[in-house]
């Protein structure tokens, strides 16, 4: 599960822990409001008291409504992230073998692709920093490009889809 | 590195497991701490009515897997269920497996019966005091002439509130026998398809 499904699905439990609070306390009104209705008859306080009660019984039914969306959204971004996810590394393996990297080489492109830097790499990978960066030279001249960020953009270049590229595009 | 994403089965969602829970915790509380009939057995059970009514709610407007359609009581899906088991195949299901199913609707009615006769008995929750109580106790069993005394009840209390107490109590001892089946089950369906099962009801974490 992605960190914003998870951040989504927090709030979720938040607000059912409300909600069971909401369904408690309206149980325990409409409890007592029927005990005094047939204890003294309707009055104007609990006509006030029983408004009160449903009201919170609204609130209950919206809030479990509210529950649901979310657990709907966190769904959502969920599957579109892993969809995304499934994507992206198709395209990484596709790219790494039409570049015919070597399995170290696509290895320290992964990372850099991730965003690592040489340093950072070369602890991960437990290689020397010089090592690293000669390979990070083929990987790069194999794709044609001459930076991380060029290598990065490569790939989101392709991922990002533009509505009808035309010539005046931004057109306010 | 890349994190390999196979779709974890998912758990329950955070409603389900609160009712799940506290209903839990009020049966445990009415049946091991509080004494019968006394204030606190009569507020947890109506604490117990509202949660119970909460999921039941949940049931019309949750999502899919909550809802009564996934997980309607079928005598055919029990048996296929059944024979699932004795072939030893494990199929998933999006919701209650069909024995668990029948396992939930038959506790909810339990717990129904229960608070109906409950209610039914006791009247509104007590908020201040015994004598307000009996005043409402008399005032909601119509049709039966309540002596003053209503304070040792036990010997006076015959005839309708005593078939309810039964009622009361008999469904009761069911449920405490459907808990212990439901946790077999469990147990029974951990050993069988994995700690998943507990997984998806686990109250925190993850």
């Amino acid at each position: 599960m992605n960190a914003k499904a998870r951040s989504i699905e927090r709030k979720a439990t938040g607000i059912s822990i409300l909600v069971a609070l909401q369904a408690l306390a309206c149980a325990f009104f409409l409890a007592d409001l029927v005990g005094d209705v047939l204890a003294d008859g309707i009055g104007l306080h609990l006509a006030i008291e029983g408004m009160a009660a449903i009201a919170l019984l609204v609130a209950v039914v919206l809030g479990s409504l509210q529950v649901r969306s979310l657990i709907a959204a966190a769904r959502r971004d969920e599957t579109a992230v892993a969809a995304a996810q499934g994507a992206m590394s198709e395209l990484i393996a596709l790219r790494f073998a039409e570049w015919q990297l070597t399995a170290a080489e696509a290895d320290v492109a992964l990372f850099a692709l991730k965003g690592c830097d040489i340093t950072e790499i070369a602890a991960l990978r437990g290689s020397a920093a010089g090592t690293v960066r000669a390979q990070l030279t083929r990987v790069y001249a194999k794709a044609g490009v001459d930076s991380q960020s060029a290598l990065i953009a490569l790939f989101l270049e392709e991922l990002i889809a533009l509505p009808d590229q035309g010539p005046s595009a931004p057109r306010a | 590195m890349t994190a390999t994403t196979t779709p974890a089965r998912r758990r329950w969602d955070p409603i389900v497991r609160i009712t799940h829970w506290s209903i839990a915790l009020a049966v445990l509380a009415n049946a091991l701490l509080t004494e019968e009939g006394s204030g606190p057995h009569i507020w947890v059970g109506y604490g117990l009515a509202a949660i119970l009514a909460l999921r039941l709610l949940w049931g019309l407007v949750g999502p899919a897997e909550a809802r009564f359609a996934a997980f309607w009581p079928s005598p055919r899906k029990a048996f296929a269920h059944l024979r699932d088991i004795r072939a030893g195949t494990v199929t998933p299901h999006a919701s209650h497996n069909p024995l668990g199913a029948l396992m939930v609707y038959a506790i909810w009615v339990c717990l129904l019966t229960i608070i109906a006769t409950g209610i039914t008995m006791a009247g509104p929750p007590p908020w201040d005091g015994a004598e307000r109580e009996a005043e409402h106790r008399s005032a909601v069993v119509s049709g039966e002439s309540h002596e003053e005394a209503s304070e040792e009840g036990d010997s006076e209390e015959e005839g309708e509130e005593g078939l309810l107490g039964e009622i009361h109590e008999t469904a009761a001892n069911l449920l405490y026998l459907l808990i212990l089946l439901h946790l077999a089950g469990v147990i029974f369906e951990t050993r069988r398809s994995g700690k998943q099962v507990l997984v998806a009801m686990a109250p925190f974490g993850r």
